[in-house]
């Protein structure tokens, strides 16, 4: 699968004004804009002594719903593997996100925003993650780009990749499927997976060279 | 010394430093780096930025960060929040408040206390700073004696600025304060968590000053230094 076929990807980073790290990305039709603070005050109860707690908040465009704390969750896993959180020791790192679009890979265009306002800050990082979801149609297609009609979707994969390992740190996957099909779907978005780490270092570098 | 700093590259977090020049295998590593403790002589980033070297054997990457983290010895202005027995809480822009004690002015004893009062801005050194405890400041040197140390007069104004701008002004090198100082007379401190204090004798000077800084974050040292040059 060509890399043309992927959705385009286009960001803006330091987007807001009060946070520590910003960045507004567009996957396909897929729009996330996400904020990162810290390391920031820690209230009490959420006080650890031996790491920094990573805090995640998720909004959507319409109500509030169960997804979105699912949402968090996955998010909140995936920064508190990426993220050093032993050197910053009785503190918090706050991720805002805020849904802009949903164009059908909404979680990773959350992660890849996630990823790239964490950048931004400057916050200490082990490595960098990026996420690419995969969709299988009824007709057993694979594709990243979600079909028009939402039906005709037989499984999604999103699946969240280390940059120094290639390792997945994170997966989830929506409907049903062969592990054959979920093989070849990780193995697309795994090779998919090193064009986005390229998409972000291109990214930071220009919006360092833009400053110059 | 200055000249002999290098740009290396733009690095990424997680990626290695393999080709380190540093003599005898002894380095001196600043901010967004680790040790690799696997592999000896091979450096890990951590923040995203560009890679410096100074010889012969210091690495540090620079970015565009806003956060302080609080570092032992650094020159910081804060603003005091919370006052309780010979305790001042003092806010420096990192994540936890600093203290202050009262005994750490000039000439203050357990009766002569210093005159400070919630919301005055003071001008300190940071005494240590473990990242397992609150950061300490001191207004005293070794010599307990103020210096340039203290409490800040309260007809200045205080204004925010990166970290990156912080070190391009704190720099003896950089035109743009001697420039400023041609144009009219002021007083600045600059704090290395990036709150910058200034005094001037009219409001149309501090502002000029605030427009300038907020200009530069985002524009290039050269940039700015060229400028600079120009208005001579």
């Amino acid at each position: 699968m060509a890399s043309s076929e992927f959705p385009q990807l286009k960001c803006e980073l330091g987007v807001l004004s009060k946070s520590d790290g910003s960045a507004a990305l567009a996957e396909g039709e897929s729009v996330m804009l996400a904020s990162v603070c810290g390391p920031i005050e820690v209230k009490l109860q959420k006080l650890l002594t031996d790491k920094t707690s990573v805090e995640c908040c998720y909004r959507s465009k319409a109500a509030e719903g169960i997804q979105d704390r699912f949402r968090e969750t996955i998010l909140k896993n995936i920064c508190e593997t990426a993220l050093m959180a032993s050197l910053h020791p009785r503190s918090s790192i706050l991720v805002n996100l805020q849904e802009m679009q949903n164009g059908g890979q909404l979680l990773s265009c959350a992660v890849n925003a996630a990823c790239l306002a964490c950048l931004n800050a400057g916050v200490d990082m082990k490595f960098t993650f990026a996420a690419v979801s995969c969709f299988l149609n009824k007709f057993e297609e694979f594709s990243f780009v979600p079909p028009i009609n939402e039906n005709e979707v037989k499984a999604l994969f999103v699946l969240v990749f280390n940059s120094t390992t290639g390792s997945i740190i994170a997966s989830h996957t929506e409907g049903s499927f062969t592990t054959e099909q979920f093989q070849h779907g990780l193995k697309l978005c795994r090779e998919q997976s090193q064009f986005v780490f390229k998409f972000f270092k291109e990214s930071v570098i220009n919006f360092d060279k833009d400053i110059e | 010394m200055t000249n002999s700093i290098t740009v290396v590259d733009y690095f990424l977090p997680g990626e290695e430093i393999t080709d380190i020049k540093s003599k005898e295998r002894q380095t001196i590593i600043g901010p967004g780096l680790q040790r690799d403790k696997n592999k000896p002589n091979s450096l890990v980033v951590t923040q995203a930025g560009r890679l410096h070297f100074r010889a012969p054997n210091t690495y540090w990457i620079e970015n565009r960060k806003t956060r302080y983290v609080p570092k032992r010895g650094d020159l910081v202005v804060g603003i005091i929040t919370k006052k309780s027995g010979d305790v001042l809480k003092v806010d420096i822009g990192s994540a936890e408040l600093a203290n202050l004690s009262t005994l750490a002015f000039e000439g203050a004893t357990k009766k002569m206390k210093p005159e400070v009062e919630i919301g005055d801005i003071v001008y300190a050194k940071l005494l240590n700073a473990y990242k397992d405890m609150e950061p300490e400041l001191v207004c005293v040197d070794q010599y307990y004696k103020a210096g340039p140390l203290g409490v800040l007069t309260n007809d200045g104004f205080l204004i925010n600025v990166n970290l990156k701008l912080v070190y391009f002004l704190l720099n003896v090198s950089n035109p743009l304060l001697g420039t400023l100082t041609k144009k009219f007379p002021y007083e600045i401190v600059i704090g290395l968590n990036g709150k910058v204090w200034m005094k001037a004798n009219k409001a149309k000077d501090i502002l000029t000053m605030c427009r300038v800084f907020e200009a530069s974050e985002n524009h290039s040292e050269k940039s700015i230094s060229d400028t600079c040059r120009g208005q001579k």
